[in-house]
């Protein structure tokens, strides 16, 4: 059994915010003897609704801030770093060290000689200095609401993704569905792009990014179709929950977790994973921006941040593939604790959920980096070959083997 | 005074739904007109939140908001002639 | 979606260089396809007429820059031609040693592109450092990494550098090996470059032949045409070696040409392995030309991309009358409308990738 390090973030958001508005409060009250008036004010303040909202937003803050702040730099130069080690070079090599000011250019510490963490952080730098153009004959309002509608797109999917059995924003029943829902919204924002910004690239690009996203959305969903017959639920911390256990196999324990990608879910398994990497947009399925034959597919025409934006949500969009692939075939965050410190009355396990949840992301996020880059991108009408011709089919296969599993028992 | 918010929202969301499918229905440029039929299909799936049938908001905007305005331009990129403004779409010489 | 014309170029990263080939698609299938050229237009031939011979030998390294050495050979044959001269021994063999290095850091300049073409960055990383194995023994040699000015009319420019061989020994083994072992993992080893090079871009050998297609891309077609078996020059009369032809039969396709290219890599390292032992070890390397000459001159060679060809006429004067360059690129690219038609418009970049463009020897 697995415990994880915050047990709920929303319980324990509130009662820091309501201890802070709590201090907020008495301040108010110490001022409303000389301006009444106040004194309404503070009453207001105390209201549990208020409370409640504060807190929202704030754990809406924190989980952003932790998705695009932390996971998002460092799946960055996780990628960046592992293909330059591929291809027989350092990579990225900007770190703090970089600085150019007195405690960190130091004679000893050569730039060169730099993790690399930073150097995403001085891209984004860069990127922000730099001119926003919009193209004479664009269509103006289209072109600037898509990055917006694809990067709110995928941020939709972590206001329900839990990185825990505990660190959440909000945990629906329908939290699978609502994950694919938001996935699936995006080839609505990539043809807009492709449409508006009145280029031949970008029109191509747009058209083969929704060609293909729509049909391996198909194939997705038939999946979790799949995976649903089993666990009966959409909830993502319930099918955790299912997971968290030996197998057991013809009534013998097996020495393995039950997780769903060991049994007839395999199938489904490979058909997920497959889509995913066409959702990622990433090198075997990354016609869109097929940079070789259309200089960037349908970011072509977008420069500055708002390029950045697009390019680093197709990051995002990884960790969030990885998660849900973890979430819903390798167990989720379920692993063992092996010791349980108490640090002032509060239990922290050693080796909570979060951890085992974060090597398994970054663990298939390195993989489909090295799968990605090394092999050549797929034409585009093979990807639709083999996303109609071979996925649709297996992926009913899988539904069809889930369903006769689940009723032999 | 008791303020009905669900009703404002109801509101808000009709108004919202009318003016995207008279705009579907008056624009001129067809891509465009696919796109605020895409805004009318999610605020119809708000409604839908609204009366609490989840389930029937998150299938409303995974089939109609991400797919059907998809195919919809697809059809009409794919059946016009002229999609794009600017003129010079004849061969080089 | 109507028909409409795509610029893949100037500024695309489709070219290898600056040059345009306008593509009519009609939907992803292209239906027509024209080059555009003369970018890059320098006006070569008219230069070389107001140069002394010997200097112009610093032009032709401009031709093309990553196969600097074979075009300064070919115009240094026409010119011994024309004055009737003729290299000492020694300086033939180091020019066949020189020839086939320059053979191996083009070819791996051209996979080295191919990979990205493709949308495989690794590839590019791997052969570029493989290239610099040669370009550090070419710089051994010429003293330059970059339009490498080695050849001279009657020779070439200094002997070869002490423990010259057994460092190209050392490389060639390293390169062999890296060869065997891990380029066919991400080339033909790997079921998703295949399904992107077999069966596009189809050229008929009597297609080849009529559009005055040369070098591995006639011989990817299953012509056995190789000018250093047909018609030998320098000393490639001696070596024992194959050309590379494709003969699994079939039209010559995109995966031909890149099995052709990289098997040339393999025996290119055959020859100067040769050349190696069976070279003289002393003797001189150059004979001093006379400096007006008159006549007519011509050379044709095996170049990296096909046959290079100069024909160079002398008035009595220390600069030739007229000079005329066949670029074996030129030629190729009269036929990537054929290549083209019919195509996938990804197949744009697998296509004209693998029949190697070089700019700079095609607008010359």
């Amino acid at each position: 059994m697995s415990a994880p390090l915050i047990p709920n973030l929303f319980a324990v958001c509130k009662v820091l915010v309501a201890a802070i508005i709590g201090i907020v409060q008495s301040i108010i009250y110490a001022l409303s003897g000389p301006i009444p008036p106040l004194r309404g004010l503070g009453d207001w303040l105390g209201l549990d609704a208020v409370i409640t909202v504060v807190t929202y937003l704030i754990v809406v803050t924190i989980v952003v801030l932790w998705v695009t702040v932390l996971n998002l730099f460092t799946v960055m130069w996780v990628e960046r770093k592992l293909y330059s080690r591929l291809q027989d070079r350092y990579g990225i090599m900007i770190s703090i060290w970089s600085l150019p000011f007195w405690p960190f250019n130091r004679v000893h510490r050569p730039t060169h000689k730099g993790l690399g963490y930073l150097q995403n952080l001085a891209d984004g730098v860069k990127l922000i200095q730099k001119e926003n153009i919009t193209p004479r004959n664009a269509d103006s309002a289209m072109f600037h609401i898509s990055p917006v509608l694809i990067a709110s797109s995928t941020l939709m999917v972590f206001a329900v993704l839990p990185w825990s059995s505990g660190f959440y924003v909000a945990n629906l029943d329908l939290g699978i569905l609502f994950i694919l829902a938001a996935f699936s919204l995006a080839p609505l924002g990539i043809l807009i792009a492709g449409y508006a910004a009145n280029n031949k690239y970008t029109l191509v690009g747009g058209f083969r990014a929704a060609a293909m996203l729509l049909s391996y959305s198909i194939p997705m969903v038939l999946a979790v179709i799949a995976l649903v017959v089993f666990t009966g639920t959409l909830d993502p911390v319930k099918i955790v929950q299912q997971q968290d256990r030996p197998l057991v196999a013809f009534g013998t324990t097996l020495p393995l977790p039950a997780w769903y990608v060991f049994g007839p879910q395999f199938l489904g398994f490979l058909i997920f994973s497959v889509a995913m990497i066409a959702e990622m947009e990433r090198v075997p399925f990354d016609i869109p921006e097929a940079e070789a034959e259309l200089v960037e597919g349908w970011t072509t025409e977008y420069s500055g941040m708002r390029f950045g934006i697009v390019f680093a949500f197709k990051w995002l969009r990884m960790l969030a593939a990885c998660a849900l692939i973890s979430i819903l075939y390798l167990g989720g965050w379920s692993g063992p604790v092996f010791t349980t410190l108490s640090v002032g009355g509060i239990p922290v396990p050693i080796v909570p959920e979060e951890i085992w949840f974060l090597l398994r992301i970054y663990f298939l996020a390195a993989f489909f980096v090295v799968l990605s880059w090394s092999v050549p991108r797929v034409r585009i009408d093979q990807i639709l070959n083999i996303g109609w011709k071979r996925l649709i089919p297996y992926s009913l296969l899988a539904i069809l083997v889930a369903a006769g599993f689940r009723v032999l028992g | 005074m008791a303020v009905d918010w669900e009703l404002i929202a109801f509101f808000i969301l009709s108004a919202f739904e009318i003016i995207g499918s008279v705009l579907v229905v008056i624009n001129k440029r067809l891509v465009r007109a696919a796109f605020w039929l895409a805004m009318t299909l999610v605020t119809i799936g708000v409604i839908y939140l609204l009366f609490l049938s989840e389930f029937v908001f998150l299938i409303q905007i995974l089939v109609y908001a991400g797919a059907v305005p998809v195919l919809m331009v697809f059809g009409i990129m794919l059946t016009r002639r002229k999609i794009m403004d600017e003129p010079g779409q004849e061969a080089p010489e | 979606m109507p028909e409409f014309w795509i610029n893949m170029g100037p500024q695309h990263p489709m070219t290898h260089g600056l040059w345009n080939m306008k593509v009519k698609v009609d939907g992803e299938t292209i239906t027509d396809a024209k080059p555009e050229i003369g970018y890059l237009h320098r006006g070569y031939e008219k230069i070389m007429e107001v140069r002394e011979f010997q200097k112009n030998v610093v032009l032709t390294d401009r031709l093309c820059y990553v196969s600097s050495i074979t075009w300064s050979h070919a115009y240094c044959l026409a010119v011994e031609k024309m004055m009737g001269i003729e290299t000492p021994e020694r300086g033939q063999w180091i020019r066949v040693i020189s020839l086939e290095l320059q053979r191996i850091a083009s070819h791996l300049m051209w996979l080295a592109s191919y990979g990205p073409d493709l949308g495989l960055l690794t590839g590019l990383l791997w052969c570029l450092r493989e290239r610099e194995l040669f370009l550090d023994l070419i710089q051994l040699m010429s003293g330059a990494r970059m339009n490498q000015n080695y050849p001279r009319v009657g020779g070439v420019r200094n002997d070869l550098p002490e423990n010259f061989e057994a460092m190209c020994k050392r490389s060639i083994e390293h390169f062999l090996e890296k060869l065997e072992n891990e380029y066919p993992k991400i080339f033909h080893e790997s079921k998703v470059f295949r399904m992107r090079t077999e069966g596009v871009g189809t050229l008929s050998a009597v297609d080849a032949i009529n559009w005055g297609v040369t070098g591995p891309n006639l011989r990817a077609c299953g012509v056995n045409v190789d000018l250093r078996r047909l018609d030998p020059y320098e000393t490639y009369e001696e070596i024992d070696f194959e050309p590379q032809i494709w003969q699994d039969g079939g039209v010559g396709d995109s995966y031909a040409r890149f099995v052709v290219r990289f098997n040339e890599l393999r025996e290119s390292c055959n020859i100067i392995r040769q050349a190696l032992e069976k070279m003289p070890k002393t003797g001189p390397y150059r004979v001093k030309p006379p400096r007006r000459a008159e006549g007519e001159g011509y050379a044709k060679t095996e170049d990296s991309r096909g046959e290079a060809l100069f024909y160079v006429i002398g008035d009595g004067d220390d600069r030739p009358y007229r000079v005329k360059i066949r670029s074996p690129v030129f030629c190729t690219m009269a036929a990537t409308p054929i290549l083209l038609r019919g195509n996938k418009l990804a197949d744009v970049v697998s296509i004209l990738g693998s029949v190697d463009v070089c700019v700079g020897e095609m607008d010359k």
